[in-house]
């Protein structure tokens, strides 16, 4: 019981830790315009690089925005890492399939999860039951094989490059190793486990047993649950939880161009923000002007 | 000994005269690839190792950064230095802190951005100026002393710096080896600003030590709040400089043009950098005459700070950076013009329309735009008209960072450039890509004691590769002069010191100026070429 329990109560952890952490990044301050050009959301001027700003008399004249552009241009970054291709394509290679296979690995878990509950459910997750059992049981083997296959050879390859790069090794901190050798660790004790049978349908019993908090353990297993569960509640704490940092630095900062125009929502957002009192000061001589604070 | 490649960001601090030496640069193109084209770096003076931190990298661009003469002195240095960077993640510092947090947080060491950086490849790949460099620096001292935990924890994250004056001066020091262009996070995988560090370090320096480099503060925005400019151009010394600007213009076009100032209600306020009313006269003249031909309603304000779009408050000191914008603002507001037009000055675009957007509480607002649409306005509906073979020689343009990179100001100059200059080629990279001239972020000013050095042979030397680039079919030929189009007074700065650092413009004919000088050059309308360098050369 413990097990299963355990193994929600961490997931749980990371999803709520993960909303907590967007939670005190969206709580901050308005801070100042910082944004970068291209910003997709500037329809067809992105293409270039352009902005609102080339038009004469900007503030007269109808802002336009493409949110498809910003869809497309997020949906680069997330599926593919973009900016990684086209600026460093020799640690792309490693990044992306690492990052490839935990989008494999997520839809393996949501898988196991449907099939848990299809098997609870009474109907067998098998290839021949129904088109629906055989889609989850196909998929979930596709999912699962190439998802540990890339997230793991991606793991080792990012590791690698750190160790053995001259560069990056200056760089890299204890804790940055630490952050690669566990999710390595994590995913070694899942192959571990999982390999003897290549089906996964010991993966979706252990997965129904979790859920009914029936789960029964064995060396193996706990070792894996609990490089598990660490790995999930480590990294919303952790620089790995840059899923949230990205949607920050480029919707909130880079891509972020909204002038303060009478009567719209960034105007009171300001007006708010400069009413603000300040308890810290600086103590520079001329910091200390009425003005400056 | 340890070679400089392997320098990492915890020896900043180490014990030595000078941490790198620059005499590993980027190689130049053609014609400077040949021997002797370039002069080395001149020795650093021993009076300057004693008075300032040369101990970097042989350069100094904080002035006023002295050795301390006491150990009480040095752990005052120090003790300073902590406390602003513990006020850098506090509400003193609200306006950054959640684009800040990100960067000190998220960065994944992944070295993407150092191919982007000009200064490091300039340098010749210098470790020292990789941008990760400085912020791991700055992770480092902040985790040492503002992150719980024991030994143990801080050799885990990384906080395994030693802390003595060296280690803070150097990098005060290096903050200012950063032109805060930002092209490094157009590269960043996960939309990081390293440039951010290097404002925060100068922040620091500026508002909590009381250290900056004169240029910049003394004789830069302390100057400009109590004299009206940073020229130090007081408000007679304005109207006699607008006197002899229009006795200039007859002389140069043989037309009378009266430029208005302070007239009430005007459509627009233009505002120059005053350093072109000093430096490069034909600037503002040139708008002048431009708008008079096409009977824009205009004036110039010669109120304090009316005169001078200048905000160096923007490189180092936000407090600085917010008393100018309020000031300049407040001009405009009290004339009672309709908009605020700012003329060829890039970072006076950024200030004024796009950090002080977030400024002004609603009545104190005035739209705020740049003079480049207007320009192309103009000249889309006729009402300026060129003749395009008055400008028939090598003509490329620079994109000045803030105007382009981080306003998106991008295709209005290159359709008047299309229109005016038959011979326009752009630079490689260009646009939003482009390179910084090198002068950005108050390099342009600042040159005392040596850091002009390091501006003209590290900072612009990608920019001056561009050009010879971008010219590279008739940079041999000295009859063809080849013009460097740079619509930003401190890029143009940058530019004039690097054309005569390396001579250019005596060996090859390599000339700059702004976009609007070379319009009116090609104006319709006048006779006699606008371009000085064009009166005894035949095109």
């Amino acid at each position: 019981m413990i097990l299963g329990l355990s193994i929600i109560i961490s997931a749980c952890l990371f999803l709520g830790l993960s909303a907590y952490k967007a939670f005190q990044y969206a709580q901050m301050p308005l801070h100042g315009r910082m944004e970068l050009y291209p910003v997709p959301l500037e329809k067809e001027r992105h293409i270039y690089g352009g902005s609102y700003m080339e038009e004469p008399q900007w503030w007269s004249k109808p802002r336009e925005i493409s949110k498809t552009a910003e869809l497309i241009d997020m949906l680069k970054e997330m599926l593919f890492i973009k900016k990684l291709f086209d600026h460093q394509r020799s640690l792309w290679w490693a990044s992306y399939i690492f990052h490839l296979g935990i989008y494999f690995l997520i839809a393996w878990m949501l898988l196991l999860i449907t099939g848990a509950l299809t098997d609870l459910a009474g109907a067998s997750v098998n290839a021949h039951q129904t088109l629906w059992t055989a889609f989850l049981y196909y998929l979930t083997i596709f999912t699962g094989l190439v998802g540990f296959a890339i997230t793991t050879a991606g793991a080792a390859l990012l590791l690698l490059r750190r160790i053995f790069d001259p560069v990056l090794k200056k760089y890299t901190t204890l804790q940055e190793y630490f952050n690669l050798v566990l999710l390595l660790a994590a995913l070694l004790s899942g192959i571990i486990i999982w390999s003897p049978d290549l089906t996964f349908e010991t993966a979706r019993q252990v997965t129904a047993d979790v859920m009914t908090l029936s789960v029964v353990p064995n060396t193996a297993l706990v070792i894996h649950f609990i490089l598990l569960e660490v790995t999930f509640i480590y990294i919303p704490l952790s620089k790995m939880s840059h899923y949230v940092g990205k949607y920050f630095s480029f919707h909130k900062v880079l891509w972020e161009n909204e002038p303060n125009l009478n009567g719209s929502e960034m105007e009171n957002k300001i007006k708010n923000a400069l009413g603000n009192k300040v308890y810290t000061l600086w103590s520079a001589p001329h910091m200390q002007e009425p003005s400056a604070k | 000994m340890m070679k400089e490649k392997d320098l990492r960001p915890k020896e900043l601090g180490r014990p030595a005269e000078q941490l790198i030496h620059l005499d590993q640069l980027m190689p130049l193109s053609f014609p400077y690839d040949q021997p002797g084209m370039e002069t080395d770096f001149p020795a650093v003076k021993p009076e300057w190792q004693e008075k300032y931190c040369t101990s970097l990298d042989g350069c100094v661009a904080i002035d006023t950064l002295t050795r301390p003469k006491t150990e009480e002195e040095e752990k005052e240095f120090i003790q300073q230095f902590l406390s602003g960077l513990g006020k850098v993640f506090s509400d003193a510092n609200n306006s950054v802190l959640q684009p800040l947090k990100l960067s000190f947080e998220y960065c994944a060491k992944c070295n993407t951005c150092s191919d982007a950086c000009h200064v490091y490849k300039g340098s010749g790949e210098n470790e020292l100026y990789r941008p990760i460099f400085r912020s791991d620096v700055f992770r480092k001292i902040f985790n040492q002393y503002f992150t719980s935990g024991g030994k143990l924890k801080k050799k885990f994250i990384g906080a395994d710096i030693e802390v003595n004056w060296e280690t803070v001066a150097r990098l005060g020091e290096l903050a200012y080896r950063c032109n805060l262009c930002r092209r490094c996070a157009q590269t960043c995988p996960l939309g990081l600003d390293n440039s951010l560090f290097a404002k925060e370090i100068r922040k620091i320096f500026s508002q909590e030590m009381g250290i900056a480099p004169t240029p910049l503060h003394a004789k830069g925005t302390m100057l400009q709040l109590k004299t009206g400019s940073s020229t130090g151009i007081g408000k007679a010394a304005f109207l006699d400089m607008i006197e002899f600007l229009e006795e200039d213009i007859e002389d140069r076009i043989g037309r009378k043009v009266k430029i208005p100032i302070d007239k009430e209600g005007a459509d627009i306020l233009l505002s120059h950098n005053a350093g072109e009313f000093v430096a490069w006269p034909e600037n503002p003249a040139a708008f002048a005459i431009l708008f008079e031909e096409a009977g824009v309603d205009w004036t110039l304000s010669s109120e304090m700070l009316g005169y001078d779009s200048v905000n160096y408050g923007i490189w180092y000191d936000d407090a600085q950076a917010k008393k100018v914008a309020l000031k300049q603002m407040k001009v405009a507001k009290e004339l009672g013009v309709k908009r605020m037009v700012i003329g060829e000055c890039g970072h006076a675009h950024k200030a004024l329309g796009v950090v002080a957007d977030r400024y002004v509480y609603p009545e104190e607002k005035i739209p705020v735009e740049s003079w480049i649409p207007i320009m192309w306005e103009l000249v889309r509906t006729g009402r300026l008209r060129f003749d395009p073979e008055k400008n028939n020689f090598p003509v490329t343009l620079h994109d000045p960072c803030n105007m382009v990179r981080q306003m998106g100001i991008v295709q209005p100059q290159r359709n008047i450039l299309k229109v005016i200059a038959p011979q326009f080629r752009e630079m490689t990279p260009h646009g939003v890509d482009n390179y910084c001239c090198g002068g950005g972020s108050g390099f342009a000013i600042m040159s005392s004691p040596n850091f002009g050095q390091f501006r003209d042979k590290v900072s612009a030397r990608m920019k001056f590769d561009q050009i010879l680039r971008a010219f590279s079919d008739t940079i041999i030929d000295k009859s063809i002069p080849k013009y460097v189009c740079a619509p930003c007074s401190n890029c143009k700065g940058t530019i004039r010191e690097i054309l005569s650092h390396y001579q250019a413009t005596d060996k090859f004919n390599v000339r700059y100026g702004g976009l609007v000088d070379l319009m009116v050059n090609g104006l319709a309308s006048i006779d006699k070429p606008y371009l000085e360098f064009l009166s005894d050369q035949q095109i």
